[in-house]
């Protein structure tokens, strides 16, 4: 494995990678200092204690969710005779069950420029939809 | 001349944290309280005459300690008494000059006797485990694996943020656990106990919470970056399949965590988030019953959320990881165009 890259530009693992991960580290740790002082000023606080006989008016899942939950809130009852809450629940795991096996049903060996930019221009539109239903779900 | 270097930025960012330590110390582990004042003694007014001190002379003597107060060793120690700083510099100081001295006797004295140049003990702890496991012949190979020089570009450090991230939740969690009680009755309260009372509880908890956030935030930007430069293609198929899984144990470890305050959101976020489940076809009823314990979002589900959220996630995370970078370390990190 390690001969194929002795022909091209490498740095040695230690120090120089790990120098520059740990400078990364670094930067990371101020962010957390930054969010530790601003938990130290305005605490991320906590709600009403939770009372299963009051239901809240607006009921929503965490933010990573919401995409989800606006499909399931949406979707028409019926959809060809089919439940439409059945619908919304399948096309998510058959989309996650898809992004499992992407690498075997992509395994051409395929490294020119057009093929990066259709993913590009697909990864784009999906992470566009994800976030026009996530702020959907967010304001309704 | 450059006019930035990281190498500055990282001392800055220690130098911003250490004062920032000093700063909390200073103003929160003071223990000592001010006095009360002794009501029998009239207060002196701002604008005082020379005769009102002869009129009452006790005023200005200094009251002595209480006498037979029981004593405190670890007060003294601690500094508890004198204010923090006193004994404590005392014992850094005189301690770290002692620990020198002792250090240089021993080495004079080791020097004479062996006749033979002072060794570190860094080597020699070093040498004594080599002796015994033969671990530096493989550490080298291990440390001097070349990488490729590509590798430093930015968007290949999001995998390694999202590790460092995974690293900053488990000690701010176990930190968390330490508080936390994962019943109905106690849940509440002791997310409140750790906002108002624990020392840098709303901060240890600051970071759990939005760190989490920024854990799927990055883990996603990964994935992505890894799908645009189809750095997925074969041979490193099973790196994404288990890339996968990590996103998706780090979605379930939003989503168990987000029960644990037990407010009204977190309880019917969960109580929506598991009917969801509940809609999946054949299996839908066995997933929700799985996941509330019962038919009802209980003090079960709690336990068992807690659970999963504090022990089986983690686990498998960690196992997942390590394969994940066991692959990238035998295959390489994929080329880019």
């Amino acid at each position: 494995m390690s001969d194929i890259e002795h022909t091209e530009d490498t740095i040695p693992f230690y120090p120089d990678h790990v120098r520059t991960e740990f400078y990364v580290v670094l930067g990371v740790l101020a962010v957390v200092l930054v969010i530790a002082i601003a938990g130290l000023i305005k605490p991320v606080g906590i709600g009403e204690p939770a009372d299963p006989l009051n239901t809240p008016l607006h009921v929503k899942p965490e933010w990573y969710f919401l995409a989800l939950y606006q499909i399931l809130k949406k979707i028409p009852p019926m959809i060809l005779g089919i439940e439409g809450k059945i619908i919304g629940v399948v096309i998510p795991i058959v989309l996650v069950a898809l992004i499992f096996i992407w690498p075997f049903l992509d395994n051409r060996p395929d490294k020119s420029k057009r093929a990066i930019l259709i993913r590009l221009a697909f990864a784009i539109f999906a992470i566009i939809t994800i976030i026009a239903l996530t702020i959907w779900g967010e304001v309704s | 001349m450059r006019f930035f270097s990281l190498k500055r930025f990282g001392l800055f960012v220690m130098l911003v944290v250490a004062l920032g330590l000093l700063v909390f110390i200073t103003t929160h582990a003071r223990a000592d309280t001010p006095q009360a004042a002794d009501p029998s003694i009239p207060a002196l007014s701002p604008n005082w005459q020379l005769a009102d001190i002869d009129a009452s002379p006790p005023q200005l003597v200094a009251t002595p300690p209480p006498p037979s107060q029981d004593t405190c060793l670890s007060c003294h120690i601690s500094g508890q008494n004198k204010g923090i700083w006193t004994p404590l510099a005392r014992w850094t100081l005189f301690g770290t000059l002692g620990l020198f001295f002792v250090f240089g006797v021993y080495r004079s004295a080791n020097t004479w006797v062996t006749r033979s140049p002072w060794k570190p003990f860094t080597n020699r702890a070093a040498e004594w485990v080599d002796d015994r496991y033969q671990v530096s012949a493989p550490l080298t190979k291990i440390l001097n694996k070349p990488v490729p020089k590509y590798a430093l570009r930015w968007w290949y450090c999001l995998g390694g943020i999202t590790a460092f991230l995974f690293v900053v939740q488990g000690i701010t969690g176990i930190l968390l656990a330490f508080y936390y009680k994962p019943t109905p009755e106690a849940a509440y309260a002791s997310i409140q106990y750790i906002e108002t009372q624990v020392y840098f509880g709303s901060a240890i908890r600051a970071i759990h919470h939005w760190c989490a956030n920024g854990m799927i935030v990055v883990c996603v930007a990964h994935m992505l970056r890894v799908f645009i430069m189809g750095a997925y293609k074969k041979p490193r198929e099973l790196n994404w399949v288990s890339g996968a899984l990590l996103l998706v144990l780090t979605l379930v470890f939003g989503f168990t965590g987000y029960l644990l305050p037990w407010d009204q959101r977190a309880f019917w976020a969960t109580t929506v988030g598991s009917e969801i489940a509940g809609a999946i076809p054949a299996i839908g009823n066995l997933a929700l019953v799985f996941l509330r314990v019962g038919w009802n979002v209980t003090g079960e589900t709690l336990s068992r959320f807690y659970a999963l959220h504090i022990i089986i996630v983690p686990l498998a995370t960690v196992v997942f990881m390590f394969a994940h970078f066991l692959m990238i370390r035998r295959q390489g990190i994929a080329k880019p165009l």
